[in-house]
């Protein structure tokens, strides 16, 4: 989850978000390096006493800063377009979850191999347990196997909603319907905190998302005691 | 040539008595008396604001009235057409020095007579009628045009006033308008909290559980 005085994005725990973070510092060098360019020619003009009033034309530097931004943004665009399609490679999910979207929780549905349903509220501030995060923690978490690809798949009841988990690179929309696809690969056990990212209604900020990554074997247990 | 007023145009009030930082009189054109008592170290009191305004102010003019003049005066009065009554007129701008018409079109007769004798040989004209030519001419030198002026002490004082208003406002709102801060905040809860993200080891590649020391349980130096 995030941390206070956090800079950047939270660590990644899947390899899809390993390489956001990549591209994330890419992509923001590139923009810290415009920025400054930008603020330096800005505090020239300001503090120069030279003027030029009758520029016609100025056909060298129009080409340049045509021609600039246009190779800038395509070395931005190859890496973004690489991440594209890594992310809608063919991997062979060994189990399949659907989560649905309602006014305000998430419900969850582990069908393959026996009938699992529950519904997933944020606990209320008043009924928190010391040391919880306020806001974010749930009663009925959603426990998934690590190191193991997961399908998720995303559809809502009602309204739109959105299926985000930053640490794993996840936002789907949840949209009435329709049902969207994407795939879950944690590296580390761990809880993973996300919250609702598509406004839905007024406790939009209250139906958060929590992965709990567990080994194999207690995935089992917990799922057989769950039914 | 007096300078007529339309009907649409009451006593013009000066500009510069709009804005706090106050100069002397605003110069009309029309005959130039005086010009020659201005000498090197007469210093108006002008403000930059001011002088930006009436540079401005006479090219909007000059844009309202019949059509627009040349383009190569900008710089220069409008008036001498007698075709609008400006509030302030010629005003030397840095990026335009020097204008086509001259700043005093109404000579008297030593005027005239001076211009008369600028047709000769200059080496003949004594150090104060050049300077009376460059005065009838121009209205400021390069110096006087270039001056700075006390408007960056009226632009921090207003931005400082309305910091501390602000934060009046803040604070007032923080005593009677926030609600009760939760529980969440509190220093022991944020404590439990701390303590419950290291142990699920929340963010341990670069992140928050990376820098504290599970074999020392204290924070990595």
């Amino acid at each position: 989850m995030a941390y206070p005085f956090q800079l950047g994005l939270q660590d990644a725990t899947s390899p899809i978000m390993e390489e956001l973070l990549h591209f994330h510092d890419h992509t923001l060098m590139i923009v810290f390096l415009i920025s400054s360019l930008v603020l330096y020619i800005i505090s020239l003009m300001l503090t120069t006493k030279l003027t030029h009033t009758s520029t016609m034309d100025a056909q060298e530097v129009e080409t340049v800063w045509t021609i600039l931004p246009a190779i800038i943004l395509i070395l931005i665009a190859l890496p973004s377009l690489r991440i594209l399609y890594m992310m809608d490679e063919i991997n062979n999910p060994s189990l399949t979850v659907k989560t649905m979207g309602h006014q305000w929780y998430w419900s969850y549905e582990y069908t393959d191999y026996e009938d699992l349903n529950f519904d997933s509220y944020m606990i209320p501030t008043q009924e928190l347990k010391p040391g919880e995060l306020r806001l974010l923690e749930v009663d009925n978490r959603v426990v998934l196997p690590m190191e193991m690809t997961i399908r998720m798949l995303i559809s809502s009841e009602d309204v739109l909603h959105s299926w985000a988990v930053p640490s794993l690179g996840l936002k789907t929309d949840a949209i009435p319907g329709r049902l969207n696809q994407t795939t879950l690969m944690a590296t580390r056990p761990g809880l993973y905190y996300g919250q609702c990212s598509e406004i839905c209604g007024s406790n939009h900020s209250f139906m958060p998302i929590v992965l709990e990554m567990v080994p194999l074997s207690y995935f089992e247990t917990w799922s057989a005691l769950m039914v | 040539m007096r300078v007529t007023l339309k009907s649409w145009d009451p006593a013009p009030i000066a500009p510069e008595k709009w804005f706090l930082c106050l100069g002397s009189e605003g110069r009309g054109r029309g005959p130039c008396v005086g010009q020659d008592k201005h000498t090197h170290t007469h210093t108006h009191t002008h403000t930059h604001m001011q002088m930006s305004f009436r540079a401005t102010w006479s090219l909007v003019l000059k844009k309202v009235g019949p059509g627009m003049r040349g383009m190569h005066s900008p710089g220069s009065a409008a008036n001498s057409e007698g075709k609008m009554p400006p509030y302030t007129n010629y005003h030397a701008q840095r990026s335009y020095p020097m204008p086509d018409e001259p700043f005093c079109t109404e000579l008297n007769a030593e005027q005239r007579a001076l211009k008369e004798k600028e047709k000769g040989s200059w080496t003949q004209l004594s150090h104060a009628e050049k300077v009376a030519l460059y005065r009838l001419q121009f209205h400021e030198t390069f110096a006087e045009m270039n001056r700075r002026s006390n408007e960056w002490k009226t632009v921090m004082g207003c931005v400082f006033f309305f910091f501390g208003f602000t934060a009046l406002l803040i604070w007032w709102q923080r005593v009677y308008v926030f609600p009760k801060k939760p529980i969440t905040l509190t220093d022991e809860w944020k404590a439990q909290q701390l303590q419950r993200i290291l142990d699920m080891k929340g963010n341990p590649v670069q992140g928050l559980a990376s820098r504290w020391d599970y074999e020392k349980k204290e924070w990595k130096k």
